[in-house]
Parts: structure tokens; C-alpha cells; sequence
């Protein structure tokens, strides 16, 4: 294991941050650290590069305790939200700024830097000052910058947050392959599910200090284990859950009975993604795992309609159509495959 | 919409500007009316002959030496410090920054009395330094004791600000590159903030160089060029401090241009 947290727990004076935080990553792993704002992101990766000493837990790096060393001992690259190239140092001379502690020498050190540079596609900016960079040369130097030591970890948070869309889908592209060039283990912290989802290998989401939830993005997905984790990795609607016998509920009721008998007294919370979802607009009510109600509004995305269904059984119901959508005002009912239903016992 | 957007330029093109430029120019022809008048009075008055006096020019050369090692001094003790407080909160903060500003606030001669009754002749310190052949009054030494007390917050404080300015990521980014906080104020902190520790250290020769009611209090004797005007003042009059006081306005000058050059300071505020 190249990287261990372990019951990771912060306290900001006697506000708490993060509450026995646990993972792991493998080597040559790519893992994506999400969360909304304010979640603890950033006070774990802090912890792991040594910036922050935790009130409690523990940060190993191949097996090694190094909670309490300071920053410059862990061999732990990082790359933070807003550029920190030196501003007084040319871009070739940041990206060479860490092989002196690292031990090479002069000549080792410039045809290190040769490579890095080449690798993020800036060997023409060797001699430019960091403020004549591009947002997104910036951001490829300080990952040169990072690299060139051969850290055992690269850390990377949030590097794309700042920038506008096109740039950060082609960045994206360009990390996934620099990641791959050099095989570095890497820790990815984001809150846009969609990188996270595009560059890692497993993710760790995180709510509110607290990991919830860990697995491959697919998984985390499709079968996820909190409703946080379902309505933050994708959306969803909440489809209201009442015991069975009521008619106008026969979809969740039917899903629990399908779920292995009859549990009338279980409190459950049922979620459905939109995609997941078909409209029809003829067929009664209480027909199986179907829900009725009245189209709210339909909007076309461009790539989809997105229509707002107003359930009989109360709340509102998200759907994604590629098909021409029914207008609002329309009574349709909306059809939910079995496996595609998110439960989750409270 | 254009009416109103163009009023706004209007106001902010010339009306805005009028108020400073006016007050500022009251000010800026009081700073230059006794320069003017000042240099002059260098007609009446044999510069070279002045100059040429044995005491004036070992009060150069007594200036020169005291107002240098000063500075270096409050230099090496004062920028470690505001680094320190610039960067880290801890209990009594606040106390200790108001000690470091008290020397600006205090008038020169009361920071005298107060460093005779630290090291006078008759005090503990003093008497123990004088067993051992070092006077702290009456003395070099004693220059340099009240040019310190007077002129190292200049530095301190402007140094301070400077440091403040540097992102403090820069630094965490320089640490986990595996530089340690000694090796990461060297390499990215005092480059970084060199703007403003210049001008720190600009101001306090300054200051030094033209100390003279703490040095008067604590050593009038040997004479800087302060404490020789003075006399020079009392004997002659206004005319016969014109050589020197025109040395120690071209030696301040003088310095500072070079440290300004070499250190390239912006005129008044970095960037």
C-alpha cells in the first residue's frame, strides 16, 4: 500500500473538520478524493502532505508512520487549487526547484527538467517568467514542478477548479495522460463529479468530515451505499416510500416486496436517476413499479429534454428523454425497471 | 445610460483629481520652499572650507561607521523578527508589536533618558560593560545604542508587511519540495519580499544618519554629523552648518540611490 489514512480526525480549535478518515492507495493507483465544499477535502490532503497535523489518526506512506514529519521528509508532491509557482524563478527553474533536495546535480537536474518540461508540453517556456504563463501552462509547469522529483505521491487538489470549461476538459485529458507516462500514484481531490468519475480508479467520497462512501466509480454509481453518495454522484429524485396497500405507491411498494417480503414498517428511502426513468402517457395508475402524475415543465437541454413530473403520491420526479417530451399539464406515468431502484434502509 | 456613464467618467477624469492635487500641493511646495531656501544659503557659505575642518570630517566618518553598523544591526536582529510576525499568532503578540513601534512613537530624547537609565555610567549594565573596557555613553558604542533604539523599527516594521504580502502557499509549496522553513524564508520568502526589506533597511540608515536627540542624550561626544551641526549651530549660526548638513543630506542621498538601484525598489510601495 503506497498510501495509508487511518481514523484521520481534525478539529480547527473546537471546530471539527474531519472524523475518522480512512483509505487506502494502492501504487500506480488514481484516486479521486469527492465531496462538496467544505467537506474536509482539503484539511486530508493537507494532513497527507504534512501541512496540517491532525487532532488524531494517522498518515502512512509505504508503511511508514509519517504523521508528525514535517512537509519536506514526505516525498508527497502536490499541486494546489491556485498557482504557487515562484514568481521570482523562470518556469524551468521551478520545475528544477525540488531535484536539489532530492539530490541530483547540476547536470542531472537540467535534463530532468528537459523531460518534465517536454512531458507537459512547455520545453518552449523554459526561460518565461510564471506571470507570462497561460492559466493552463501554469497549471501543466506547477505539474512538471511537482513530478520532477519522483514523489511517492502526487497530491492534486482541485487543479482545475479555476479554470473555464474547455480548458479543464482538455487538461483533464492531458493528466489522465501524464498520469499514465509516469505511473505516479495519485490522490485527486475535486468536488465536480465528472472528473472525478473521467480520471479515477476508485473514488472516496467524502460529506460533512465523514468518508461515505469508497469503490470504483461504476459502482459507486450504480449501487450506491448512502443517499448521499447516490444524489451527489449523479443526480436523482426521491421517489416517497409509504407502506404497501397504498394504490398510488405501488412502485416502491412492489420494489420492497420484491426486495424479500413485506416489510410495511421499514423506513426506507427510495431514489431514481432520471435516466432511468420512462414516460408513457397512457396506462392507469397502479400498474406495476409505474407512478402516476402531471408533467410540472419540459426543457430542452440540446442533447435531451428534461422533464419535472408532479407525483400524485407527492414529490416531484426528475426524467431525462431523448424522445419528444409531453407537455406540461399532460397526466403520464412514469416506469422504473426494478434494478434500476435506489433503496436504502434508514 | 450614456449620460450618466459619462458623468462618471467626467468626475473621475478631473473633479476627483482636483481635491488631491491641491492639498497634496500645499504640502509638496512646504516640503520644497526650505529645501530651496536652504540650498540657497550655500552661496554665503565656503562648503569646501567647511568641510575641510578635522572635526567635520571625523563626524562624517563617525556618522558613516555608526549609522552602517546600525543598520546591519537592526537588519539582522529586526528581519528574522518580522518574518516571525508575519507569519505566526501567538500569546502576547500584540504586546510585542506595540514594543517595536513604541521607539517610532517616542520622542528621541525620552528614548535617550530611557537608554542612559539602561546603561548609564552609574547602572548595573553600564558599569559591568565599563569594567570591561566597553562604554556605553560618551562613546562609538553609544552612537550606535541609540541609533539601533531609534531607527530598527523602520525595518522591522516595513519588512513585516513585506513578508506579509507572500503567499503563504508559496511556502507550503517550497516545504513539500523538501526545503526546510529556514531553507524556504532563504529561498522564497526574502526574494519575494526583498522590495520591502530594502526599503526597511533604506529607511533605517536614513533615520540613523540623521538621529540626533538619542544620541545627543547618550553620546554627544565623539560628534556625528547631527550632533556637530549642533554645535556648529550654537557657535556659528545658521551658515556655518551648511557644509556639513549638505553632507549629510548628499550621503543620505547617496545611499539611498544605490540601495534603490541595486535593489531595484519601486518609489514608494511594491508593485
Amino acid at each position: 500500500m503506497t498510501l495509508e489514512v487511518d481514523g484521520l480526525t481534525h478539529r480547527y480549535g473546537n471546530e471539527p473538520a474531519l472524523e475518522d478518515v480512512s483509505f487506502e492507495i494502492d501504487a500506480g493507483e488514481v484516486v479521486g478524493l469527492l465531496g462538496p465544499s467544505g467537506c474536509g477535502k482539503t484539511t486530508t490532503v493537507q494532513a497527507i502532505a504534512g501541512h496540517v497535523s491532525p487532532t488524531e489518526g494517522q498518515v502512512r506512506l509505504r508503511g511508514r508512520n509519517v504523521t508528525t514529519d514535517p512537509p519536506e521528509t514526505r516525498d508527497v508532491g502536490v499541486v494546489f487549487q491556485e498557482s504557487t509557482l515562484f514568481p521570482h524563478m523562470t518556469v524551468g527553474e521551478n520545475v528544477a526547484y525540488g531535484l536539489r533536495p532530492a539530490g541530483y546535480g547540476p547536470d542531472e537536474r537540467a535534463a530532468i527538467v528537459d523531460r518534465y518540461l517536454e512531458l507537459v508540453s512547455l520545453s518552449d517556456q523554459r526561460e518565461a517568467m510564471p506571470a507570462a504563463l497561460s492559466g493552463g501552462q501554469k497549471r501543466r509547469a506547477e505539474l512538471a514542478r511537482a513530478l520532477a522529483p519522483q514523489p511517492e505521491v502526487l497530491l492534486l487538489d482541485e487543479p482545475l477548479s479555476a479554470l473555464d470549461r474547455g480548458l479543464r476538459d482538455r487538461l483533464r485529458e492531458e493528466i489522465a495522460r501524464i498520469q499514465r507516462e509516469t505511473g505516479v500514484t495519485t490522490l485527486y481531490v475535486t468536488h465536480d463529479q465528472e472528473t472525478a468519475m473521467a480520471l479515477a480508479d476508485r473514488l472516496v467520497v467524502m460529506n460533512d468530515g465523514q468518508v461515505a462512501g469508497v469503490g470504483r466509480p461504476r459502482e459507486l454509481y450504480e449501487s450506491p451505499p448512502t443517499p448521499f453518495v447516490a444524489s451527489f454522484l449523479g443526480r436523482s429524485s426521491q421517489v416517497p416510500v409509504t407502506p404497501p396497500g397504498d394504490p398510488g405507491l405501488t412502485l416502491a411498494a412492489r420494489a420492497l416486496a420484491g426486495d424479500g417480503g413485506d416489510r410495511p414498517e421499514t423506513d426506507v428511502t427510495c431514489l431514481v436517476r432520471p435516466d432511468d426513468v420512462t414516460l408513457d402517457e397512457n396506462g392507469g395508475a397502479g400498474e406495476a413499479h409505474a407512478l402516476s402524475g402531471d408533467v410540472a415543465r419540459a426543457v430542452d437541454m440540446g442533447t435531451h429534454y428534461e422533464v419535472r413530473v408532479e407525483l400524485d403520491a407527492g414529490g416531484e420526479l426528475a426524467v431525462e428523454t431523448r424522445a419528444e417530451p409531453p407537455q406540461a399539464g399532460e397526466r403520464v406515468v412514469a416506469r422504473v425497471d426494478r434494478d434500476d431502484l435506489l433503496l436504502f434502509g434508514n | 445610460m450614456s449620460g450618466y456613464t459619462g458623468r462618471l467618467r467626467r468626475d473621475s477624469g478631473h473633479s476627483t483629481l482636483l481635491v488631491p492635487i491641491l492639498l497634496g500641493g500645499v504640502l509638496i511646495a512646504y516640503f520644497g520652499v526650505p529645501f530651496v531656501t536652504f540650498l540657497l544659503r550655500t552661496g554665503h557659505a565656503d562648503v569646501l572650507a567647511g568641510l575641510a575642518e578635522p572635526g567635520a570630517q571625523a563626524a562624517i566618518r563617525h556618522s558613516l561607521l555608526t549609522a552602517t553598523i546600525a543598520t546591519v544591526v537592526a537588519t539582522g536582529l529586526g528581519v528574522p523578527l518580522a518574518y516571525v510576525l508575519a507569519r505566526r499568532s501567538f500569546a502576547g503578540k500584540r504586546l510585542l508589536e506595540g514594543l517595536v513601534v513604541l521607539p517610532l512613537v517616542l520622542p528621541p530624547v525620552v528614548a535617550g533618558a530611557m537608554i542612559l537609565t539602561a546603561v548609564g555610567r552609574f547602572t548595573p549594565l553600564g558599569s559591568t560593560l565599563a569594567a570591561v573596557g566597553v562604554s556605553p555613553t560618551q562613546s562609538l558604542f553609544g552612537v550606535v545604542l541609540a541609533q539601533t533604539f531609534v531607527a530598527a523599527p523602520f525595518v522591522v516594521v516595513t519588512a513585516r508587511a513585506g513578508f506579509a504580502a507572500v503567499d503563504e502557499r508559496l511556502e507550503r509549496a517550497s516545504r513539500s519540495l523538501g526545503y526546510t522553513p529556514l531553507e524556504t524564508f532563504r529561498y522564497v520568502a526574502l526574494p519575494l519580499a526583498r522590495g520591502a526589506v530594502l526599503a526597511g533597511v533604506t529607511l533605517t540608515f536614513a533615520r540613523a544618519m540623521g538621529e540626533f536627540g538619542a544620541t545627543y542624550m547618550v553620546a554627544s561626544n565623539p560628534r556625528t554629523m547631527p550632533t556637530y551641526l549642533w554645535v556648529e549651530f550654537i557657535k556659528g549660526g545658521l551658515d556655518s552648518t551648511v557644509p556639513v548638513a549638505l553632507a549629510l543630506l548628499a550621503v543620505t542621498l547617496l545611499v539611498l540611490g544605490v540601495v534603490q538601484w541595486f535593489g531595484r525598489v519601486p518609489a514608494v510601495i511594491d508593485r
